[in-house]
């Protein structure tokens, strides 16, 4: 079906350019972290990604979200199939089990999760056509993704499926639910916490917690990352150490620091002035895609623009403040910024089906 | 037709999220703005001090020239093999490649790293390691990346022990020195002199070391040279030895115990110091292992003493120029005064024997001096008695440290009635005086003292203050103002002559002759055992033969002491010696020319 002229002029260019150039500074960065180790090609690598991520963020604008969203229990189920599915038969690397390769490519179900959980949970809300929700309306739909998170905390990971938790309360809250029903969800979330911290938490998961409360308990081990994070982000100063002048990083201080501390890079060959421009575009790109949430026609888009916002909101707020040092060192990587397929093309994905909503606005 | 769904709830609760990820922004930007902007300078610092490692560069010490400016020690680069366990992941199978390959055993190198103070510093594993070592290690720099060759400066002394005494020697700092004052800008690890002019003038040998900045990464290796302080050394000690008189004088003992030394006599230069047996200081260069260490302490022939300030010996008949002046100056004898040997003395009821049983007949100061008539000294010493001969002796030098700049030089001794009251608590026997008259009993001197008495008769009267060091760098020493004379010249001419006499006139030294230069000069024994003991004659029991002279006799230019332990009468055994020196010093060859009976 090609795409009507008029949906073009509906397009949210602003967030496609500003995704695009964090895109671009992510490549740049990319390649000042690693120009000088044995993969020096990875900046390339990722262009790449990011070219097939746009096909990819092409092909969810181009069908109706509103027929994909009939589609959503469908989807639902087969994000579910593939998590058992590589839960199962997926390569155990570093103890864990998170992809598969398909034709050559690196399939991570629990990337494609967020997507059709984002659309699952918009269509099934947005069918309950009320306006104020009890915890009772929400039982359902809440164990459905948490189906969808135990799958992914079996990996495990917990980054991942944590991501899951801001979908379902942002879209539940915008759907009507009241917020005394929030508030008791959050307490049941800490109950829940306390459990697994005693009966479902592995040792290695509890000393990052306890090292991210005291990192000097074991500065050359689990306190590492963050104590190097944190230098490496102070010691930018204001203007930054220059593009590929980062000592922490270049020296290889920085653990992870293509992938998941990719944002500390930034912070210390950048500055302050880097930080914030970078800052500034990510607000930019989730504030248009919170508007396109309010300007979608109907609920469905709402939900499904907004679900899809409280993940990447969620990601790259969490990141930020991990490699700040204000929370505990997680696996997550900086949606559009870190290395990392399957990353990028979850995120295009969800940025084409908000674009998607917003265009669709006006459409029948 | 579309129906418009009420999205109110959704859009009032939309811009709740929207404010709220505004203010979420707006916070994490203000962390960034903590960390970057109000506390970057602190982070800054610890980035630097993560990248960068300080490395001193050890700085060499000055060297040490003879007077000629020829060279007493040097510096060589050495080469150490470190290994810095810091980021070792397996140092078992570290240490087992490493003892294959610089071919040591385990346990050597085992224990060289359970010594290390902390974990985090480097431990030299081979000092000193051969160019094979090195090669090998370089070949394989990727296999060891936690082995590095150091290039460090080490002591080397090309004369090895020909002048070990007055040279020193340096070792690895000892923590009771680490209190002391003159330590004070060292820290443990550090070499510094031991011994000798290493040890007195360390402070001045000192340069200032030098320091390398390298940029590590996260494993702790060396990525490149940030900046580098280049060491500054140490200045060059110009001392007053002469390298080639040296060697002679050491050469001159021929495997034989004892020491010799040699001074300007107008300024107390030393020339040449030598104390045999001595040790190599390139031993204790690399740190002396402990065996060697117990050998050396053990030896009873004290291969670590320095015999010329540290020897105190009986100065047999040298001690007579001491009586001769003290009679002269108290006017008791005249050079023409004749007094009578008939080869002994019987006073305070014992009879003190002459070296000659025959007796000398009548002789005046003159001969007294050159055959070393025992009878003439007993009797001047009688009259002068002891505490004149130990206020003259002192005059003279003795019983004090003649003060070089040495450490621990020893005193001597010059009994008085004052001293034996003071120390054993018993008066002062007459009897006593007749042996201290001809250098037997009690009284003791160095050879450095001794040497110093020479200088005093050759230079007129004055006490020479003898040194080793001629200039600090291009700083000359400053010489101390001359000191007032000792003695009449009338004193200091009769005593000349006979010293004279001793080696040129059918003297007790003749043995010292040289054919173009007069030399005066003065034998003496130095009794082991009292001479009427019945014990069987023996290496061990043989008097060290002195011999002390100065040289030409106008205008002298040299002045020497011998000993040689053991040798017997100083004509035999240490004149000899005198002569090498002496030869070598006036460019002459040769033997004396004719044979006269001692």
């Amino acid at each position: 079906m090609p795409i009507d002229r008029r949906l073009l002029l509906n397009l949210d260019w602003v967030l496609l350019g500003a995704s695009l150039l964090l895109c671009a500074i992510g490549v740049a960065m990319i390649h000042s972290a690693t120009f000088s180790g044995t993969n020096s090609a990875l900046y390339l690598k990722q262009a790449a990604v990011v070219g097939l991520a746009l096909v990819a963020m092409l092909t969810a604008l181009a069908l109706d979200y509103r027929r994909l969203a009939d589609r959503a229990m469908l989807l639902y189920l087969g994000v579910a199939a593939l998590l058992v599915y590589v839960l199962v038969f997926g390569p155990r690397i570093a103890g864990t089990r998170r992809w598969f390769l398909l034709l050559g490519l690196q399939v991570q179900p629990s990337e494609l999760a967020k997507v059709a959980g984002a659309l699952f949970l918009a269509k099934v809300f947005a069918e309950m056509r009320k306006d104020s929700l009890s915890l009772r309306d929400v039982l359902q739909p809440g164990a459905a993704v948490a189906g969808l998170m135990a799958l992914i905390a079996a990996e495990p990971d917990l980054g991942t499926a944590f991501c899951l938790v801001p979908l379902f309360l942002a879209v539940a809250l915008l759907a009507g639910l009241r917020l005394r029903a929030v508030v008791s969800l959050l307490v049941v979330g800490l109950l829940l916490f306390g459990l697994g911290w005693k009966y479902a938490l592995r040792d290695y998961q509890k000393v990052r917690i306890y090292t991210f409360l005291d990192p000097n308990l074991d500065p050359k081990g689990a306190g590492y990352q963050k104590i190097q994070s944190q230098i490496a982000v102070g010691s930018g100063g204001l203007a930054g150490k220059g593009w590929k002048q980062g000592t922490q990083s270049q020296l290889g201080y920085l653990p992870a620091r293509h992938t998941d501390f990719i944002f500390s890079v930034l912070a210390e060959e950048t500055g302050f002035l880097g930080v914030l421009f970078v800052l500034a575009l990510y607000l930019l790109v989730l504030w248009r895609a919170l508007e396109a949430a309010q300007l979608a026609r109907d609920r469905l888009g709402a939900l499904l623009a907004a679900g899809l916002t409280a993940v990447l909101a969620f990601q790259v707020v969490y990141n930020v403040a991990m490699v700040a040092g204000l929370v505990p060192v997680k696996g997550l990587p900086l949606p559009l910024l870190s290395y990392g397929g399957a990353s990028l093309l979850s995120t295009w994905l969800s940025i084409g089906l908000i674009l998607n909503v917003r265009m669709r606005r006006f459409a029948n | 037709m579309r129906i418009y769904e009420d999205l109110r709830v959704v859009q009032a609760r939309l811009a709740l999220l929207q404010n709220a990820l505004v203010v979420v922004m707006l916070l994490l930007a203000g962390v960034f703005w903590h960390l970057q902007v109000l506390r970057g300078r602190y982070f800054k610092t610890l980035a630097e001090n993560n990248r960068s490692r300080l490395v001193p560069i050890a700085a060499p010490r000055g060297p040490l020239l003879d007077r000629q400016g020829r060279i007493l020690v040097a510096n060589r680069p050495s080469f150490n093999i470190v290994v810095r366990p810091e980021h070792v992941e397996d140092l078992d199978d570290l240490v087992r490649r490493l003892a294959v390959l610089l071919n040591v055993g385990e346990a050597q190198i085992r224990e060289r790293l359970a010594a290390r103070a902390s974990p985090f510093r480097p431990v030299v594993i081979r000092q000193d390691a051969s160019l094979a070592d090195v090669a090998a290690l370089e070949a394989r720099r990727l296999e060891f990346p936690d082995v590095s060759v150091d290039v460090v400066p080490l002591r080397s002394y090309p004369l090895a022990a020909a002048a070990a005494h007055s040279l020193g020697r340096v070792g690895e700092i000892q923590a009771a020195q680490l209190q002391l004052k003159e330590f004070a800008s060292q820290k443990p690890g550090d070499l510094v002199g031991q011994a000798g002019v290493e040890l007195q003038y360390n402070r001045a040998l000192l340069g200032r070391d030098g320091s390398l900045r390298l940029v590590v990464n996260s494993r702790g290796r060396e990525v490149r040279e940030l900046d580098r302080e280049a060491p500054e050394d140490g200045p060059s000690l110009t001392l007053t030895l002469d390298q080639q008189l040296q060697v002679v004088a050491e050469r001159a003992f021929g495997g034989r115990a004892g020491s010799a030394v040699a001074v300007d006599p107008a300024t107390g230069e030393i020339l040449a110091m030598t104390s045999v047996p001595a040790y190599d200081p390139n031993q204790f260069a690399t740190g002396i292992d402990a065996a060697a260490w117990q050998r050396l302490t053990s030896d009873p022939d004290t291969p670590l003493m320095n015999r010329v300030i540290q020897g105190q010996y009986a100065p047999g008949s040298v001690f007579k120029i001491v009586v001769a002046a003290a009679a002269l100056e108290e006017g008791l004898v005249t050079p023409r005064t004749a007094l009578f040997c008939p080869g002994h003395l019987a006073i305070y009821d014992t009879v003190f024997r002459c070296n000659r049983p025959e007796g000398h007949g009548w002789v005046s100061l003159r001969q007294a001096l050159a055959q070393s008539c025992n009878v003439y000294f007993y009797q001047v010493g009688a009259r002068l008695e002891i505490d004149r001969i130990a206020r003259w002796a002192k005059r003279l030098g003795l019983g004090a440290p003649a003060g070089v700049d040495l450490p621990h030089e020893q005193p001597g001794l010059v009994p008085s009635s004052d001293w034996k009251l003071r120390t054993q608590r018993v008066p002062w026997y007459a009897g006593e005086t007749i042996s201290v008259a001809i250098g037997q009993g009690q009284v003791t001197a160095t050879p450095l003292q001794l040497a110093r008495l020479a200088a005093l008769v050759a230079n007129g009267g004055h006490l020479v203050t003898p040194h080793l060091v001629k200039a600090i760098g291009s700083e000359p020493r400053r010489e101390a103002p001359p000191d007032e004379a000792r003695l009449r010249p009338e004193t200091v001419a009769a005593i000349r002559e006979g010293m004279c006499a001793v080696v040129n006139e059918h003297g007790t030294g003749w043995r010292a002759q040289l054919a173009s230069v007069e030399v005066c000069g003065k034998t003496g024994s130095s009794q082991v055992v009292a001479s009427r003991s019945k014990q069987p004659i023996s290496q061990a029991t043989m008097p060290h033969g002195w011999f002390i002279a100065f040289a030409p006799r106008e205008r002298p230019r040299i002045a020497l002491a011998v000993l040689v332990e053991h040798g017997g009468g100083g004509g035999q055994a240490a004149a000899p010696v005198a002569r090498e020196i002496l030869a070598h010093f006036f460019r002459e060859t040769g033997a004396p020319s004719a044979p006269v009976a001692d």
